[in-house]
């Protein structure tokens, strides 16, 4: 049977008039959506007596530009500390995130054991418990670990999760068990065969779960401001509220500030689009 | 379960060790900061929880009391135990006597926040690592009747209430109605897609600051538009004080939560309007079916799993609403208009030391969100329509 490569949703509005309508109320929506980081952006570029012009469409764009809102927010605070905070326990709980999460969703997507369903319903349970409530009992935890204003607090308790689990385990689904089988008759262990065979063959779900991980690691703020309490050890996010409450209401500035949190994930974004839509195409579906 | 034949049984078995092998790091993590937790909330919910200094490891020890005594008494730093803590790396500067007692002082390091403790017994003196000790004590019910009681909490679970009502059936229903839009597009869904994952993605705390800016009252963006909007129809517009005015606070905060989740939650509602077959709406066609009839009849009927998904979610994610009053609101608003149950775990538990009754606090907060996500699987769930 010939299909035809139409498309399915086109079919409510397809004439000229409707479709018109269609996009410009779509275009009103991406307006509004995209308003508040454009007015971030411009805000960052006035000085305090532009900023607090009448916001006509005119006054929109800074004129002149003014560039100095951020290297004076940037010197005001030890940014150089929080974006190195960021970065780094981005980057290790990342990398301790999918390196527990590999074996343990492939185990739970191939193999046959006692407790895979009950496993499987214990770790789908934990998507069920705000992470808010176990707030007060990992802060006595960390405090009793001696982890108190360490790097491990803020590291080790993030290093697995259910959810890169649950996602690479649909992509370990789908490679065929005779790889496995031949695999093992040439003699490869299985630690092996998952880390060289496997994990290159699911590397675009390995690579969703970094992404989604990386931000939100990077956007870390109640874990850290509640296990910590030294400048050295605030991230981009702790250091921006404590900025925000060091500065008051000089709005430029604090867009500037704004504007270099959002940049490196605004930059991560566009360079793995693809990734993060996979990340949600997947979540949607049962 | 049905435990395999004899034959495959040693494979099996072993292949049960092998698998907890693997499983071995994730368990070991998610057990001890998750599991365990979660069952300490309950525990530490019947206990009276308070923090207090103790003395920790030796780090220095002397017999010169009398030379440090005077001088820790006149708030000084005894030059012995500077030379000693600089050669910890701690700079002699930073360092003040924060509190003096007859045989016993306190000392802390501002650039780390440590505190030492310096115990004197007899001719010998000891400096000592502060850590920090808890005391436990049960009080059974008490945390819970506490809370009851306590009106800010009351408030709290209102409010909460209030914002998780309005926000989530709002942001829901203008997620399927964009949906719907981009589902009619052809062109531009990449650019969409960025405007709308953007706010999902970026800091909360960054974007929060630029909504604080948004809703100033005088110079705000938002005032701005709603007072051209209204001049338009000739209405007399009163600048609104989104951030100061107790019934304007939560609305504030409902705005926002829009904004982030809308887009985000369409474009999960589009990639399952793409996934419904093209027959249903041939057949629908077949039949004379109206635009809107096949909406309500196919579109939204096959997008319910993803609905009720999109739900569960934002019903559990809402409920935990702290960071958004904390940066935008400075607090809990004016009159404690915006206080919620986690903003209210977190003062009780990390400004107050109520440890105990903020624990108790957090598993009525558990309690309730269990309850209606029970309600939703077995109530709601029945409406959902499955495909096989």
């Amino acid at each position: 049977m010939q299909r035809y490569r139409v498309r399915a949703d086109a079919y409510l509005l397809r004439r000229g008039a409707g479709l018109l309508v269609v996009y410009a109320l779509l275009l009103v929506v991406a307006v509004i959506m995209a308003m508040p980081l454009l007015w971030m952006l411009s805000t960052s570029l006035k000085d305090l007596v532009q900023a607090l012009r009448v916001p006509t469409p005119a006054n929109w764009i800074p004129n002149p530009a003014f560039w100095d809102n951020f290297p004076t927010a940037w010197n005001a605070a030890p940014f150089a500390i929080y974006f190195w905070n960021s970065f780094f326990l981005a980057v290790t709980t990342t990398v301790g995130d999918v390196i527990t999460s590999i074996p343990a969703a492939y185990v739970l997507a191939k193999m046959k054991f006692l407790g895979r369903g009950f496993l499987l319903g214990l770790l789908l349970g934990t998507l069920m418990i705000p992470g808010q409530m176990l707030l007060v009992p990992s802060f006595i935890l960390i405090n009793r670990l001696g982890w108190y204003n360490t790097y491990w607090a803020l590291i080790i308790p993030w290093t697995a999760g259910v959810f890169g689990i649950f996602l690479l385990r649909q992509f370990f689904k789908t490679i065929p068990d005779e790889l496995w089988d031949s695999a093992r008759i040439d003699g490869c262990h299985r630690l092996r065969y998952i880390f060289q065979i496997a994990v290159p063959l699911v590397r675009p779900g390995i690579a969703t779960v970094a992404l989604f991980k990386f931000v939100g690691s990077w956007n870390a703020f109640l874990w850290v401001i509640i296990m910590t309490d030294k400048v050295g050890l605030r991230t981009v996010p702790v250091g921006l509220r404590f900025f925000m409450m060091d500065i008051g209401t000089d709005y430029p500035r604090l867009m500037a500030a704004a504007t270099m949190a959002i940049v490196p994930v605004l930059i991560l974004f566009v360079f793995a689009q693809r990734q993060f839509i996979q990340g949600i195409a997947r979540t949607g579906i049962k | 379960m049905k435990l395999p034949t004899l034959r495959q049984g040693r494979r099996f078995w072993w292949d049960t060790l092998e698998a907890y092998v693997y499983l071995l790091p994730t368990l070991a993590v998610l057990g001890l900061f998750t599991f365990y937790p979660f069952v300490n909330a309950f525990i530490y919910s019947v206990y009276d929880i308070r923090t207090r200094t103790v003395a920790g490891s030796v780090v220095h020890a002397t017999t010169d009391s009398t030379t440090w005594a005077t001088t820790l008494a006149r708030g000084r730093i005894p030059e012995e135990l500077a030379d000693a803590l600089l050669k910890r790396g701690v700079a002699r500067d930073d360092l003040w006597v924060r509190l003096r007692q007859a045989d016993r002082w306190v000392i802390k390091d501002e650039a780390s926040a440590q505190e030492y403790i310096i115990v004197r017994e007899g001719e010998e003196i000891r400096v000592h690592l502060a850590t920090t000790g808890w005391a436990m004590e049960s009080v059974g019910w008490d945390n819970f009747a506490r809370v009851f009681r306590d009106p800010d909490f009351a408030k709290a679970l209102l409010n909460t209430t209030i914002y998780v009502a309005v926000s989530v059936p709002t942001t829901l229903l203008l997620a399927l109605l964009l949906a719907t839009l981009l589902n009619q597009a052809v062109r531009g869904k990449a650019l969409f897609r960025l405007a709308s994952f953007l706010p999902y993605i970026t800091p909360i705390v960054a974007i929060t600051m630029v909504w604080a800016w948004i809703y100033d009252r005088n110079y705000g963006l938002l005032n701005y538009f709603l007072g051209t909007v209204a001049g338009w129809f000739g209405a007399e517009f009163n600048l609104i004080n989104w951030l100061n005015d107790p019934r304007w606070t939560k609305p504030a905060l409902i705005i926002m939560s829009v904004w982030r989740f809308m887009g985000y939650q369409a474009l999960i509602l589009l990639a399952g309007m793409q996934g419904i077959d093209r027959e249903y709406y041939e057949a629908a066609r077949v039949d004379g079916a109206g635009p809107l009839a096949v909406w309500r009849k196919i579109t939204v009927p096959m997008v319910t799993p993803q609905m009720f998904f999109l739900l569960i979610i934002s019903l559990i994610g809402s409920f935990k609403i702290f960071e958004e009053v904390l940066i935008l609101l400075q607090g809990p608003g004016p009159q404690k208009s915006a206080l919620t149950v986690v903003y209210y775990v977190f003062t009780k538990a990390f400004d107050s030391g109520h440890y105990g009754l903020a624990s108790a606090a957090s598993v009525i907060l558990f309690a309730v969100i269990f309850a209606l996500s029970l309600f939703q699987l077995t109530v709601v769930q029945k409406r959902v329509h499955y495909e096989r």
